[in-house]
């Protein structure tokens, strides 16, 4: 073996590209574990809160509670898929497999690594919205063409709680205090999303609470494609919320497991 | 004259309290097979790491460290580029087959499908492991896990291969087989840093040493230089005795050197015969004598008793 004397470093694009199709083809050499729960959850989850409360609420506003509940979960699972990617998986990758530390010793930053990161949990988010809304559609819960929105909902809801949990993650040093995240925050932060009740009928002090958390304008993103003339201007606000949240807690993120991964 | 491949000149790190590297001066040419050698915490991974800008050293002014002209501050990117890197652990995608786990690491560094095949069943075929190629991770040996490991610090066709103990916990055959191939590298004109605690490695493979401790050089040169410098030629061993029975006294004249290190009794002299008349003197004991190593070395500058980090 000869060496030669070209080394050329990829492109910023092309090194997020190389570590988001790392995660993709781990994600995927587990076909089946991986790939099919996604869509038996939401007839789970669906089934679980549909059939039960559906018979007690049978009409939320104008629209069935099975659609009010459907297009509100669609998100929320993709939101507890992001966090424990980025979570429990991270910490993982982290400090348990040097994952990261292999990673290092190629032509990419830490940067790359955790931009790349976000990106395949994002797309994870994408993939866990989508399954979610084909049981949706076959069962006509969900009927509205739009709704097929909702996938990039999924997509920005899975890089909002990839950032926020790779946040969480910087602080950890024992991966059992990931346990108050979870209790803490996340569980919280689902019920007081919209997602099984509407937000607006709350007590001032919790409607003023749900509008600081995330999940909430995830839940109203995602609910407007869901419903026929459900797109409506003030949505721009829970955008541009989603978007600044989530370069906010990613930037952070970024600076702070660096310090992690250089020591 | 000899080109310079990495320089090194007053480089120092601290961890809170501890000086993991203290001053450290050193170079290395190009297509040099250069050692660190040094106990538990002698901050030999800490030094590595230094260099392709896994860690960050102290800011000092005076610090200089020069990767093939790159600053590992500044282009830690170049630097990896150009070099092929082992970390002590092996971080494999335990998920993924031999190949994969390949073929996921060429495209870090931007090779096309076509590209990275072609790289991936050369290097299988220069570690030995195509009858491995779709095998998972788990199922394989430790030695097989740290062929790949090297293999895929390879896949960029190297001129700097920085390893980190790539031979510990390995049985001789695959030792054997991992040296043999930096061999072939090195002739090839690879430039070659290592650490190591084993020292047949550091004598099998290493053109030039250090012995460091507590993150400070002690000696440096090249390693049967360093023996004959700091060493007399041979060694007699005696195991299991108890300390007041050997009379030491008057072997100076003999030119015979002693020491006492647990129940064990270490006499190194030039002159082997005088060692075997002063073998024969212990009645009860099995005495034997060997040529002096760089181990013998390396206990003599590092002392033989555990220091806090080991």
């Amino acid at each position: 073996m000869s060496y030669n004397d070209d080394y050329p470093i990829p492109s910023f694009f092309q090194r997020i590209y190389s570590v988001w199709m790392r995660h993709i083809r781990v994600y995927f050499s587990e076909f089946f574990s991986n790939a099919v729960p996604p869509f038996f959850e939401p007839i789970i989850t669906l089934g679980g809160l549909g059939i039960g409360l559906g018979m007690v609420i049978p009409k939320m506003g104008n629209m069935s509670y099975w659609l009010f509940l459907a297009s509100g979960l669609l998100v929320t699972n993709a939101m507890f898929m992001a966090a424990y990617e980025c979570s429990f998986g991270t910490f993982i990758r982290l400090e348990f497999r040097k994952i990261y530390d292999g990673m290092l010793g190629a032509p990419l930053s830490p940067n790359d690594i955790i931009i790349g990161e976000i990106l395949f949990t994002g797309t994870k988010g994408l993939f866990f919205s989508f399954a979610f809304l084909v049981v949706a559609w076959i069962t006509g819960i969900i009927r509205n063409p739009l709704s097929i929105m909702t996938i990039f909902i999924g997509f920005l809801t899975g890089i909002m709680f990839a950032a926020l949990s790779m946040f969480i993650t910087s602080f950890i040093n024992n991966i059992t205090h990931f346990n108050f995240y979870f209790t803490g925050l996340l569980n919280p932060m689902f019920f007081l999303s919209g997602v099984l009740f509407p937000v607006e009928n709350l007590p001032k002090v919790l409607i003023w609470i749900a509008e600081c958390m995330p999940m909430t304008h995830a839940v109203r993103l995602s609910r407007a494609f869901c419903i026929p003339g459900g797109i409506k201007p003030h949505l721009l606000i829970d955008l541009i919320y989603c978007l600044l949240f989530t370069f906010f807690f990613g930037w952070i993120s970024i600076k702070r497991i660096k310090k992690r991964l250089i020591i | 004259m000899n080109e310079t491949a990495i320089l090194v000149k007053n480089l120092n790190k601290t961890f809170k309290s501890l000086k993991a590297v203290d001053n450290l001066d050193f170079h290395v040419y190009k297509t040099e097979c250069f050692g660190l050698l040094g106990p538990n915490g002698a901050g030999k991974t800490t030094t590595m790491k230094l260099l392709y800008g896994k860690s960050e050293f102290d800011p000092n002014q005076d610090t200089v460290i020069s990767i093939f002209g790159n600053s590992p501050q500044t282009n830690a990117l170049t630097i990896k580029a150009f070099s092929g890197i082992i970390p002590q652990q092996d971080n494999l995608d335990t998920e993924l087959n031999v190949a994969d786990n390949l073929s996921v690491y060429a495209q870090f560094y931007g090779f096309s499908r076509k590209e990275a095949k072609k790289r991936i069943d050369e290097l299988l075929d220069f570690m030995e492991l195509q009858e491995k190629a779709k095998v998972k991770i788990k199922e394989l040996s430790g030695g097989m896990q740290r062929r790949l490991t090297i293999a895929r610090a390879l896949l960029n066709k190297p001129k700097l291969l920085i390893l980190d103990e790539p031979t510990t916990g390995l049985d001789p055959q695959v030792r054997h087989l991992i040296w043999n191939k930096l061999r072939e590298l090195k002739e090839s004109g690879v430039t070659i840093l290592i650490t190591t605690h084993y020292m047949d490695e550091a004598f099998n493979l290493c053109d030039r040493i250090i012995i460091m401790d507590k993150g400070r050089k002690l000696i440096e040169g090249k390693p049967r230089e360093l023996l004959s410098e700091n060493l007399e030629k041979f060694v007699l061993e005696i195991h299991g005795i108890k300390k007041e029975s050997p009379d030491c006294s008057n072997l100076d004249k003999e030119n015979i050197r002693c020491e006492f290190h647990g129940d064990s009794l270490y006499a190194f002299s030039d002159n082997v015969e005088n060692l075997s008349r002063f073998g024969e003197s212990f009645k009860d004991y099995v005495y034997h004598i060997r040529h002096a190593n760089l181990e013998d070395l390396f206990l003599k500058v590092t002392g033989r008793s555990l220091n806090e980090l080991q």
